[in-house]
């Protein structure tokens, strides 16, 4: 909060300076971490171009970011902040589901709403959760069902040669990490394959040896879906090892940013891939690599980035007012253009969803995420 | 148009008693809305109370299953304790989204409900390892791993019982709320009620006003026309029913007036001519006295005795033409009498015409009472809406006394759900307390339209009371044409006294003329002119007791007419 406190009292002293007053934007995810980076990165990145243009009709564009380090208590009280601050206009985030969740209820019930857009929270209780909150990620149930069926059909390892028919799951215990696990459920098991566990863990949970060890006593599992963030799955991976377990792993997007030779052969699902075809992303990419010593963005930036894009395009039309953001945004791919952005077509639905956007299932081969060919 | 219509008493009544219906009305839809209005207000805190309770309860409730379930599967692992465990589970996700849906959480709460969600889901993890280790057979980890649940499932109570208590709060302080609008809303009620009644009294104290004063002018003003006092009457403004009447009344003085004025006139100009008749008589008298005496002269003076005879000549003539114009006054005061009975019989009609406006004015009241009536019974509907409400809360009140008796029989767990029992129990004692006022509310507005009921019926006998006055007023009309009758009469006296005059003088005229040829031829005829001037005396005689008569009848009609004031 006091770093709340001290970069908003820098943003005024930075707006008195500049040329007129600049519109505020809350960015908030979990920034402390290493999920949040690429979020923090492409909205600094998409503001700076932003204002290197001209600004939004003639005025700054100023980011208020704020740490919510994955904590719902945390995102209720920024959310509260963000919504009592006049002066802001819209909100990017949060990153994951359960902060979204939280914060999306405070941002939604206060006396003036404030519009929010997630880059990625995926969780299927957002689906028409409020009409102040919109993501620009495919729910859960879009991700679980595309890696069920992954798994089901295009897996090797499978007794049956077709993919795997025995799974395992480890999930978060948060809204995220159910969500995926109901809908990979429902669809494996829709498929004709079977779930040999279901096993919760929570961010403080010290090992998760006992699920794994319980798994291979029972005869072993053929995929070992995590449902996970990305801590606790690099937790999982070191664990599997450790009892010499080489099962294929997949996962949720939540896995995005996984490296190092444990994530070596990881799949997951994924919205954006870096190289993934298309001049526009092609661009963001590049100067990306430029500002930031040649790291490469995930789908948390690249959708933070067509966020800010959004926003701006918004309010470059309807002005800096929060429902009229609100409504113009609502209207986008509707009564409005779709948005062409660097993750692909954004197009909301009226459950504020983009339901259009295709899901790839990615893998890290060689330290690098690349799309696996479906088959 | 609008001043026309109020200057007459039927429209001042039909507006005063509309407006004091309609401000009852008001009265009545206020209290109607206010009811409702609390009806579904207090609905609305009872059902979120109801929800928070529930989601609490069932939120409680499932943790417990699902800890009976996980510890059962410690015991002895079977499938079925797994599968419970994994049921229980799932429903506490689904609690917890109830938990956050609830309406008006302030930012504490939703602190509170994020750590009963955390609390959970480290509940379900922790004997999720357990269960894994007791599988592997691993049993003192495992219970390691339950006893950490142990203060997570007290915390997790205690904070879903604050939570409760806390929603109870915001219900409590939305029922002090909720009372404190009540009261506004009955003194407002009162309010109307005091202006209504304010209006009533002023509405009926101004009809009287409107009904008596006029009243009592006209009948002073009948009085004295009875008395005989034909002054102008100023009566001031009045309503249009009495104006008529006033005008009618004013227009019979001024006829009136006229005609005694001209009676009067006449009488006077009557006696006079009396007074002059008695005069000459006596100057005949003299003159036919010295006839007497200068019979011895005459012979000699015949030329004188013709001269006397001339000059009696002219006073005949002089008699006989005031006995003319005596006999045409005297018709004239007949003609007057007639006039005067036609107008008055005129102005009888004007009268019961009046007095049939007012049995109008008394069905209007009659009509209005009625519909007072009527609004008296409709107020019992709102005694039967008063009283479903006390169904409802005492039904409510029950319901709460269930759920306190649930709680009991829960024990310990149960203590937070008995405090949200109470609060709900006191909420329905409350809306049996407001509807318990509303009901006396309702009773007082019932007196205050029987008062109402009452003072329109005094206005009834009021009006009754009116009536008798115009009756009276047409009683005083006919006793003035009986007293024009009698003046008739007196006239017709009067009108035969002349005649017999005026024939008197026509014979002494004659006689005169006798006398004066005889005069002129028979000079010398001494004892003829004596025995003439005899008759002649005697003539006189008689002419003097007419003028006489003549005068008595102008005095009795001049007394008569005096009576009048003009």
């Amino acid at each position: 909060m006091r770093r709340l406190a001290f970069l908003c009292a820098t943003l005024v002293v930075a707006a008195c300076s500049s040329e007129g007053r600049p519109i505020l934007i809350g960015v908030s995810g979990p920034f402390s971490q290493p999920r949040g980076v690429s979020m923090r990165h492409a909205a600094q990145l998409a503001a700076e171009e932003i204002n290197a243009a001209g600004g939004i009709g003639g005025r700054r564009l100023q980011l208020v970011f704020a740490d919510d380090s994955g904590s719902e208590d945390r995102a209720v009280r920024i959310a509260k902040a963000f919504s009592d601050s006049a002066a802001m206009v819209a909100v990017v985030g949060h990153l994951s589901s359960n902060t979204t969740l939280a914060a999306g209820r405070v941002y939604s019930a206060s006396a003036d709403p404030l519009v929010m857009i997630s880059p990625s929270a995926s969780s299927p209780d957002l689906t028409g959760f409020s009409p102040y909150v919109f993501r620009v990620t495919p729910s859960d149930l879009n991700q679980g069902q595309q890696i069920a069926r992954f798994a089901r059909r295009s897996l090797e390892g499978g007794s049956d040669g077709g993919g795997v028919r025995r799974a395992g799951v480890i999930f978060i215990n948060n809204e995220y990490g159910r969500g995926l696990r109901q809908a990979f459920a429902a669809e494996f098991t829709g498929l004709g394959g079977a779930i040999l566990e279901e096993d919760p863990y929570l961010p403080d949970t010290p090992s998760l040896e006992p699920y794994l060890s319980r798994m291979r006593q029972r005869g072993g599992v053929e995929v070992l879906v995590l449902a996970c963030e990305r801590p606790g799955a690099e937790l999982a991976l070191r664990e599997l090892r450790q009892l010499g377990l080489h099962w294929p792993v997949i996962g949720g997007d939540a896995l995005t940013g996984i490296e190092g030779p444990l994530a070596e052969g990881v799949r997951f699902s994924s919205t954006y891939l870096p190289q993934q075809p298309g001049e526009r992303n092609g661009r963001f990419v590049a100067a990306y690599a430029r500002a930031f010593k040649g790291e490469r963005p995930d789908h948390r930036g690249a959708g933070a980035y067509d966020i800010l894009r959004l926003l701006a395009q918004a309010i470059s039309v309807v002005g800096p007012d929060r429902d009229a953001i609100r409504d113009y945004i609502a209207q986008v791919g509707t009564t409005k253009p779709a948005f062409e952005g660097v993750t692909g077509t954004i197009a909301f639905d009226a459950n504020g969803d983009v339901p259009t956007k295709p899901v790839v299932i990615g893998v890290i081969r060689n330290g690098q995420l690349q799309a696996e060919a479906a088959r | 148009m609008n001043g026309g219509r109020l200057a007459t008493l039927r429209w001042r009544i039909l507006l005063g008693f509309g407006g004091v219906l309609a401000g009852l009305v008001v009265a009545a839809i206020i209290g109607t809305a206010a009811l409702r209005a609390m009806r579904t207000a207090v609905a609305r805190e009872l059902q979120a109370l109801q929800a928070a309770s529930l989601v609490g309860s069932g939120l409680v409730s499932t943790v417990f299953d699902e800890i009976r379930a996980a510890e059962q599967y410690l015991n002895r692992p079977a499938d079925e304790a797994r599968r419970d465990f994994q049921l229980a589970a799932d429903e506490g996700s689904r609690y917890e989204k109830g938990l956050e849906q609830l309406e008006g959480l302030s930012l504490e709460d939703r602190l509170t409900v994020n750590r009963i969600k955390g609390l959970q889901a480290s509940i379900q993890v922790d004997y999720s390892i357990a269960h894994a280790l007791k599988d592997l057979g691993r049993d003192r980890e495992a219970l390691g791993r339950s006893l950490a649940v142990r203060d997570e499932a007290r915390e997790l109570t205690r904070l879903v019982r604050d939570l409760s208590v806390r929603q109870a709060q915001r219900a409590g302080q939305a029922g002090s709320r909720l009372e404190a609008l009540a009261v506004r809303r009955q003194s407002f009620l009162w309010i109307v009620l005091a202006l209504t009644i304010a209006a009533g009294v002023l509405i009926s104290w101004f009809t009287l006003q409107a009904v008596e004063l006029p009243l009592g002018r006209l009948v002073t003003a009948a009085e004295r026309f009875g008395a005989g006092d034909l002054r102008p009457v100023t009566t001031g403004r009045m309503p249009r029913e009495f104006q008529v009447l006033a005008d009618a009344m004013r227009v019979m003085g001024e006829r009136l007036r006229g005609i005694v004025g001209e009676v009067i006139c006449e009488s006077d100009r009557i006696a006079g001519s009396a007074g002059d008749l008695s005069a000459v008589s006596e100057q005949l008298a003299a003159s036919s006295a010295e006839v007497s005496t200068a019979m011895v002269e005459i012979s000699g003076g015949a030329e004188q005795q013709r001269n006397e005879l001339n000059a009696m000549g002219a006073g005949l003539d002089r008699l006989r033409k005031a006995a003319g114009e005596m006999a045409e006054a005297t018709g004239r005061v007949a003609l007057l009498g007639q006039e005067i009975r036609t107008v008055a019989d005129r102005h009888r009609g004007d009268v019961l015409a009046a007095g049939s406006a007012l049995l109008n004015v008394r069905e209007v009241v009659q009509t209005t009472s009625t519909q007072v009536q009527q609004l008296a019974e409709q107020s019992a509907a709102i005694d039967d809406f008063v009283e479903l409400i006390k169904r409802i809360s005492s039904q409510t009140n029950l319901l709460a006394l269930n759920a306190a008796i649930e709680a009991a029989r829960a024990g310990e767990h149960g203590k937070g759900f008995a405090v949200v029992a109470e609060e709900v129990r006191q909420l329905a004692d409350e809306s049996a307390k407001a509807a318990a006022d509303v009901a006396a509310t309702t009773a007082v507005i019932r007196t205050q339209v029987e008062d109402v009921t009452a003072t329109m019926a005094a206005g009834q006998a009021k009006v009754r009371g009116v009536e008798s006055v115009a009756e009276g007023a047409a009683r005083g009309l006919a006793e003035i044409v009986a007293a024009i009758e009698q003046v008739e009469q007196a006239a017709a006296r009067v009108t035969v006294a002349a005649q017999q005059n005026r024939e008197v003088a026509q014979q002494l005229g004659e006689r005169a003329q006798q006398v004066g040829g005889r005069a002129v031829s028979h000079a010398s005829s001494a004892e003829q002119v004596t025995a003439a001037t005899e008759q002649q005396g005697a003539s006189t005689e008689e002419m003097a007791a007419a003028a006489s008569a003549l005068l008595q009848g102008a005095e009795k009609l001049r007394s008569l007419v005096k009576e009048f004031r003009v």
